[in-house]
């Protein structure tokens, strides 16, 4: 009976996972047309994908990007959750945390045109502000290199910093209060309570958190179809876009194949070091 | 509970085989469904005529872009109605968004259409050479209603020839070109004449932006916006640079990479330096250009001629008193006095090759050239965007919001008259389109090329890079991709 209760679970991923994995796989070793034959031509889509400089531009803006969300995208919750653990007014806190959980909330599609809006250069808040404290003159955020990354970045530790804090304040409930009151009895400041009670109880999930944020290093893909622009194009392009590119614009279904496993590969081997780094095994 | 356990297994691995058999049944299918030579149409439909109705109404399943109504509800009665006029039984979809997609998906996947809509002739040739599209050739040259001049100007057909000659589409509607669009209520107001060299243009753009033309005290509008490179053919006219690839002694050139452009994305430099061009050109969509152009931020846009008629119907219907007037205007003239202006990819319809209902689709394609499919797909529904009494055509309130378009906003057809003539400063705008727009030049590597060339021509239209840097590197870069000679 047990096993049957699996059935829809393992259904469901042999459909919609492994299926088109394997099918993919497939694909990237034929000459693939939309219609009529498709002849099976060995390595080369792949060999076509390694010596693509586009390829390895984007593998390494999604490096920059994806490493950059990762650690900014670990510290910035964690230490929201931190301080707002320290809150003592309950509504307070309740309102804080919907607040930032609302962006998780909406499309990339809406959140990229709210961030294109602030920082527009003439009608942006982001300027408007900046010319009025600083009186620097605006800056086209999303048409220089210099800040593509940044702004990237910025934007997606924004989006996701309500979930990942709610993981961790989850964790910090779940913390036993006896370690509190063990630690105050033995006079422990707010901080020492924790720097030496909080902090590594929370390890296990921010072990979590560091391998969620790992994983979706090479899936990022509409926050920079959104926000990209020609300009910043060579700064942002990350590989899933490399893929989108090659397989709908440019219809070499076979290249993008082989791309998107090796988008599959790099994560795979990504996710296995982040593992080993963090001892994930490791309770 | 092993035994239970493998049973379970050798279930899922069951359904998984099976699955697979049957996507390797609907590849094997597609595999046979190669490109075919069509059969000529027995005798070409009559304009206006309906096909022979059966005791079975023959199938045809059509996945469209812009044909279609306006909200999924109206996009069923728009199939109802196509059902109803042709005597085929129709199946319309319209995906909502992400068409090329959808249509890639149903492409890859072998599901069966009798027609798609498409407007890329780049991807249409790709399509073309993975073996999707079924040669209309024979189909078209023999039939009465596609062969009449009246109906499609025999030239027209050159823009979806291949090189060898053939034809694998139809028109879906007339699809003009882009050009200047002005606020000529703004000139008229500022006494500024219609500018023909860049030192001219350059003040009528610079009087928008200083001469409060909205009169509204602040100092809130722009003299241009585009939408990036999106589309300054109508500027980069006055070096008489040509957009995309230019053949030259038979060596491939992208003008706008060239040294002529360099005093051209200078003087742009110059329009963002002095606040004259809408600092958002970067990361404008068309959208966000066309609300600013309503909205009266700015004075000038570059965009296509049938939107001259719907900024203009826009505005009245919003305030029947506006004195909103957008005009559509000649480029600025090149050196030797050319004027140069681009002509858009065009709208049309093809049959897959695995279409299981060709012959109707022929029928369909002879249909929406007729009257009845031409006032289908202009004004829409019959009782739902229209009535007729007594041969007058009255619009109803979806009908005016609708703007006189369900996929057909202009056609070729000389022989049926728009029942409610042409949105204001339509005509004028399609006038210069067919005088002076011509079609440009797509050669295999141009989407690689046009992000090397959009890279360094934003940068240097925006002052960030000078522009003879930029050319220089776009030069450097294009070469060492072997996409210029």
């Amino acid at each position: 009976m047990l096993y049957l209760m699996m059935v829809p679970v393992v259904a469901y991923f042999i459909l919609f996972a492994y299926y088109p994995l394997v099918k993919g796989l497939q694909v990237s070793f034929q000459d693939y047309r939309l219609m009529g034959n498709r002849p099976y031509i060995g390595f080369h889509n792949f060999e076509t994908v390694l010596h693509d400089p586009m390829f390895w531009r984007s593998f390494w803006n999604t490096l920059w990007i994806g490493a950059g969300i990762m650690i900014c995208g670990f510290l910035a919750p964690l230490i929201l959750a931190l301080s707002l653990n320290e809150v003592l007014q309950n509504w307070y806190k309740k309102t804080a945390q919907m607040i930032l959980y609302i962006p998780h909330l909406l499309s990339w599609v809406v959140v990229g045109g709210i961030w294109i809006f602030l920082l527009s250069p003439d009608t942006g808040l982001v300027n408007l502000l900046l010319v009025k404290l600083t009186g620097h003159s605006p800056i086209h955020f999303l048409s220089q290199e210099s800040w593509a990354r940044s702004i990237m970045i910025g934007s997606a530790v924004w989006k996701d910093m309500g979930y990942n804090c709610i993981l961790f304040l989850a964790g910090i409930v779940g913390i036993n209060p006896s370690l509190y009151e063990a630690a105050r009895m033995d006079g422990a400041t707010r901080w020492q309570q924790v720097r030496f009670v909080t902090v590594p109880q929370l390890m296990n999930t921010m072990k979590v958190v560091i391998l969620l944020n790992t994983m979706g290093i090479f899936r990022i893909f509409d926050q920079v179809f959104v926000m990209r622009n020609p300009a910043i194009a060579r700064k942002v392009d990350v590989l899933m876009m490399y893929t989108y590119q090659k397989g709908i614009m440019e219809i070499r279904i076979g290249v993008a194949a082989a791309a998107s496993f090796f988008v599959v590969l790099f994560t795979l081997l990504i996710t296995m070091a982040v593992r080993k780094l963090t001892r994930f095994d490791e309770v | 509970m092993k035994v239970k356990f493998t049973a379970l297994l050798s279930a899922i691995f069951a359904v998984t085989i099976l699955l697979s058999a049957c996507s390797n049944s609907s590849k094997n299918n597609n595999s046979d469904a190669s490109p075919s030579p069509a059969a000529p149409s027995p005798t070409g439909t009559e304009a206006g005529s309906s096909a022979e109705p059966s005791a079975q109404p023959e199938k045809l399943r059509i996945l469209a872009a812009n044909v279609g109504g306006k909200t999924p509800e109206e996009t069923a009665l728009f199939q109802q109605e196509l059902s109803k006029r042709t005597g085929f039984e129709v199946t319309l979809e319209k995906p909502a968004s992400d068409y090329d997609q959808k249509q890639l998906t149903a492409l890859s996947s072998g599901e069966k259409y009798d027609l798609m809509e498409i407007s890329d002739l780049a991807k249409f040739r790709n399509f073309i050479s993975q073996g999707v599209v079924t040669d209309l050739t024979d189909f078209v040259t023999s039939s009465s209603m596609l062969s009449d001049p009246a109906v499609i100007p025999s030239a027209e057909w050159d823009l979806l020839k291949t090189e060898d000659g053939k034809i694998y589409g139809v028109f879906s509607k007339f699809q003009g070109a882009t050009m200047p669009i002005v606020r000529q209520d703004w000139m008229d107001k500022l006494g500024l004449q219609q500018p023909k060299t860049l030192d001219e243009l350059y003040k009528v753009l610079k009087a928008f932006k200083e001469k409060d033309p909205d009169e509204n005290g602040k100092a809130d509008t722009y003299g241009l916006s585009t939408a990036g490179l999106y589309e300054i053919q109508g500027i980069m006219s006055a070096a008489g640079l040509k957009a995309r690839y230019v053949m030259k002694d038979g060596k491939r050139t992208i003008p706008y990479a060239t040294d002529a452009a360099i005093p051209m994305y200078e003087w742009f430099a110059k329009l963002v330096k002095e606040g004259i061009m809408d600092p958002n050109f970067v990361t404008n969509d068309t959208a966000k250009m066309r609300n600013l152009f309503l909205t009266d931020r700015v004075g000038m846009v570059t965009y296509w001629d049938a939107w001259v008629g719907m900024f203009n119907n826009l505005k009245k219907q919003e305030d029947p008193n506006t004195k909103f007037v957008a005009k559509g205007i000649e480029s600025i003239p090149g050196p030797d006095g050319t004027i140069l202006m681009r002509r858009g990819d065009p709208d049309f319809w093809f049959i897959p090759a695995n279409a299981e209902h060709p012959e109707a689709a022929k029928k369909f394609l002879e249909f929406w050239h007729s009257q009845e499919g031409i006032i289908l797909g202009s004004l829409g529904i019959e009782g739902e965007d229209y009535t007729v009494s007594n041969g007058t055509y009255t619009l109803t309130e979806n009908g005016k919001a609708h703007n006189l378009d369900h996929g057909v906003p202009f056609w070729y057809n000389t022989k049926v008259e728009p029942p409610f003539g042409k949105l204001p400063g339509v005509q004028e705008a399609q006038d210069l389109a067919t005088k002076y727009a011509t079609l440009e030049l797509a050669l295999p590597g141009w989407p690689d090329a046009e992000k090397i060339l959009q890279n360094y021509a934003l940068k240097a239209m925006s002052g960030q890079m000078p522009a003879k840097d930029a050319v220089a590197a776009m030069q450097k870069e294009l070469k060492a991709a072997n996409l210029i000679d």
